[in-house]
C-alpha cells in the first residue's frame, strides 16, 4: 500500500535535496483537518463566548433587579429609621413627662394625706368641742336655776372632752 | 517556472488563510475571555449587590423591631402617663375637696369655740352670781351658737335656753320674756328685727315672800291701763305647788315688782296653776287664761281680770275651756294663749309631755274668751321636725305691720330634754276661719 507521504523520485544529485513534497491528496486532507480543527475551535470559542455573554445578560438583568430592590429596601430603611428616631423622641420626651407627672402626684399624693390628717384631727376636735359645749351649756341651765349638783355632774361628764379640745385647740 | 510561481501562490495563500484562520481565533479567543471577564465581573458585581441587599434587609429587620419595640415602649408610657394623670385628677379632687372640707371644719371649729367661749364665760358669771353678765355672754355669742343649731332658717333666733317664751311689741321693739335660766327669774332679750336678739337682764329681779326662788316659770307680760303686767308661775313656799302671780312695772324692759302676799290664782285642789297668759279682747277687756293640774287632770281655763289687769273680776269664778280629748295630745293641754282676730277667737295650746320630742302645739277655735272652745285641727299645728324637736310654750303676736307670728320653745334635734336647752324660735302665723298655720321655716 502507498503511502500517502510516499516520496517523489529523487531529483538528480546536482540539485540540492528537496523535502518531499505533500500530494495533493494529503494537502487537502491536512487542508480539511485543519479546516475542521480550526471550525471547531472557532465554534467552541464562539459558543463559550455566547454562552459568557448570555450569562453576563442575565447576571446583568438580576443585577439591575438587585439593584432596584435595594434602592427600596433602602428607602424603606431610610423611611423606617426616621420613624424610629421620631418615636425614640417621642419616647424621650414620654419618659419625661411620665417623670414629671410621677413627681406631681407623689406631691398631690403626699399634700393629700396631710390634708385628710388634718380632717381628720379637726373632725375630733369638733366632736371633742361638741360633746365639751353639751355639758358646759346644761351644766350652765343646771347651775341657772339653783341645781349646783346637777351641774358639776354635767361638766363631770365632759370633762374628758374639754380638755382635750383645749388642747387640740392648742 | 509557472509551477513555481503556483507553488509559491498557493502558499501566500496557505499562509495568508491561515494567518486569518489564526487571527480569527485568536479575536475569537479575546472576545471570548473579554466576554467571560465581563460575565465573571457583573456575577461579582451581581453577588456584592445581592449581599448588600440582604445586609440592608438585615438592617430593615432589625430596624422594625426596634420600631415595634419601641412602639411598645412608648405606648407603654403613654399609657402609664394617661393612668399618672387620671391618678394625678382625682388625687387633686380629693385634695381640694379635703382642702374644703378643713376649711369648712375649721370655720365649724371657729364657731364652736365661739359659741362654747361664750357659754363658758356665762357659767363663770352665774357660778359669781352675776345673772345680768350671764345673759349678755351668751348673746354675745348667740350668732354662733344659731349656727351650731342648725341657723336661723328654722326660725331659731335665740340659741340659749329660754322656755315658755312670750313676746310683746311695745313702740318698736319687741320683748320676749321666758322661764328661769340664765337670765334670771325671769329672762326678758330685747329686738328691733325680731331676728337680733340682746339680753336686756332680769325682769322680776325680786320675788315675794312667800314664792321658792329658782321655781319662777311661763311669764307673760300685756300692758294694761297704762301699766306693763307680768305674770308667771311660781312655786309657793313650803306646798310644793305651783301658783299664778302678778308683777307691774312702768316700762317693759322692768324690772317688774311683785308686791303680793299671795297667789292671783291657784286651784290648789286641781294640783296648781301655771302658764298664765293674758288676753285683751277687742273692747279692751282683759282676761287671763292657764292651765291647771297635772299630767292626767289638765285643764285650760280663763277669766276676766280687772281693769288694772292685776286681779281678777270681783264674783267671777274660772270658766273651763279645754281638756286634753285628742289622742295626739297625751294626757296634757297647756300653755294657752288667746288671738282674736277677723272676729274668730284662737285658742293656742301645748300639749303631751314637755320633756320630750312628743311636745306639740295646738290651735282649739272659740266662741269668746271664755269659750267654749273645740279642737280645730285632728293633728298639731305645729310638731317635731323641720329642724326642731318638742315645739310648745308658744305665745302669738303681732309685729309692726300687723303680722303674726308664734313664738316657741324647742328643743335642739339630738339634745331633747332637760337639762339641754329650749331655745327661742319664731315663725310665721296664718289664720283661717277654721284654725292657723305656722309656717315651715323662720
Amino acid at each position: 500500500m502507498r503511502s500517502l507521504l510516499e516520496l517523489e523520485p529523487r531529483p538528480f544529485a546536482t540539485e540540492p535535496a528537496r523535502p518531499p513534497r505533500l500530494s495533493r491528496r494529503a494537502k487537502w486532507v491536512l487542508g480539511l483537518v485543519a479546516g475542521a480543527l480550526f471550525a471547531a475551535a472557532l465554534g467552541s470559542l464562539l459558543a463559550d463566548q455566547v454562552h459568557a455573554r448570555d450569562q453576563y445578560g442575565r447576571t446583568h438583568t438580576a443585577l439591575g433587579i438587585t439593584q432596584q430592590r435595594t434602592r427600596t429596601v433602602s428607602s424603606q430603611l431610610q423611611e423606617l429609621s426616621r420613624d424610629l428616631s421620631v418615636l425614640k423622641t417621642q419616647v424621650g420626651s414620654d419618659t419625661t413627662a411620665l417623670s414629671q407627672d410621677s413627681s406631681q402626684l407623689l406631691g398631690a399624693q403626699t399634700s393629700l394625706s396631710a390634708a385628710q390628717a388634718h380632717v381628720t384631727q379637726q373632725a375630733s376636735l369638733i366632736t371633742s368641742l361638741q360633746s365639751c359645749l353639751v355639758g358646759v351649756e346644761q351644766a350652765l341651765n343646771e347651775l341657772a336655776i339653783g341645781n349646783q349638783a346637777s351641774a358639776i355632774a354635767a361638766l363631770n361628764a365632759v370633762s374628758a372632752s374639754c380638755t382635750s379640745a383645749e388642747a387640740s385647740s392648742g | 517556472m509557472a509551477e513555481r510561481s503556483g507553488n509559491r501562490r498557493h502558499r501566500w495563500v496557505v499562509g495568508v488563510v491561515v494567518a486569518l484562520a489564526v487571527g480569527a481565533l485568536v479575536a475569537a479567543a479575546w472576545t471570548d475571555v473579554d466576554a467571560r471577564t465581563q460575565s465573571r465581573n457583573e456575577g461579582a458585581a451581581l453577588a456584592a449587590a445581592n449581599t448588600h441587599l440582604a445586609g440592608l434587609r438585615h438592617q430593615v429587620a432589625v430596624t422594625r423591631f426596634a420600631e415595634a419595640v419601641t412602639k411598645s415602649k412608648r405606648d407603654a408610657l403613654q399609657g402609664s402617663i394617661a393612668s399618672t394623670m387620671s391618678q394625678l385628677a382625682v388625687t387633686n379632687e380629693s385634695l381640694a375637696n379635703a382642702n374644703v372640707h378643713a376649711y369648712v371644719q375649721g370655720v365649724g371649729i371657729n364657731t364652736l369655740q365661739t359659741c362654747l367661749g361664750g357659754v363658758k364665760s356665762a357659767f363663770s358669771q352665774i357660778t359669781a352670781k352675776n345673772n345680768a353678765q350671764a345673759a349678755k355672754d351668751i348673746t354675745s355669742v348667740s350668732g354662733a351658737c344659731t349656727q351650731l343649731a342648725g341657723g336661723a332658717n328654722t326660725g331659731l333666733v335665740y340659741p340659749f335656753d329660754f322656755p315658755d317664751p312670750s313676746v310683746i311689741l311695745a313702740g318698736q321693739t319687741s320683748y320676749a320674756y321666758a322661764t328661769n335660766s340664765v337670765g334670771g327669774n325671769i329672762q326678758i332679750i330685747a329686738s328691733t328685727d325680731l331676728t337680733h336678739w340682746t339680753a336686756v337682764g332680769n325682769a322680776l329681779p325680786n320675788l315675794p315672800g312667800w314664792a321658792t326662788p329658782n321655781y319662777t316659770w311661763a311669764p307673760a307680760v300685756a300692758m294694761i291701763a297704762g301699766t306693763f303686767v307680768l305674770y308667771y308661775a311660781v312655786d309657793v313656799a313650803g306646798t310644793g305647788k305651783e301658783c299664778i302671780s302678778v308683777a307691774t312695772a312702768g316700762r317693759p324692759q322692768g324690772p317688774f315688782t311683785d308686791r303680793s302676799t299671795a297667789p292671783l290664782e291657784c286651784q290648789k285642789s286641781l294640783g296648781g296653776s301655771i302658764d298664765p297668759a293674758s288676753f285683751i279682747d277687742t273692747n279692751g277687756t282683759p282676761y287671763l287664761v292657764w292651765k291647771s293640774g297635772g299630767p292626767g287632770s289638765s285643764r285650760i281655763w280663763s277669766q276676766q281680770l280687772a281693769p288694772s289687769g292685776t286681779s281678777f273680776v270681783a264674783g267671777t269664778n274660772p270658766t273651763s275651756l279645754l281638756v286634753p280629748d285628742q289622742s295626739w295630745e297625751g294626757a296634757t293641754v297647756e300653755a294657752p294663749d288667746m288671738v282674736t282676730t277677723g272676729g274668730h277667737y284662737y285658742l293656742f295650746f301645748s300639749d303631751n309631755d314637755w320633756d320630750s320630742g312628743n311636745y306639740a302645739v295646738g290651735v282649739a277655735t272659740c266662741i269668746g274668751p271664755l269659750g267654749p272652745c273645740n279642737d280645730a285641727t285632728p293633728s298639731p299645728i305645729l310638731s317635731s321636725g323641720q329642724g326642731v324637736a318638742g315645739p310648745g310654750g308658744e305665745s302669738v303676736f303681732a309685729d309692726t305691720s300687723g303680722n303674726f307670728w308664734i313664738a316657741f320653745h324647742a328643743w335642739v334635734l339630738g339634745a331633747v330634754g332637760f337639762p339641754n336647752s329650749r331655745d327661742l324660735y319664731l315663725r310665721r302665723l296664718t289664720f283661717s276661719p277654721t284654725g292657723a298655720t305656722v309656717a315651715t321655716s323662720g
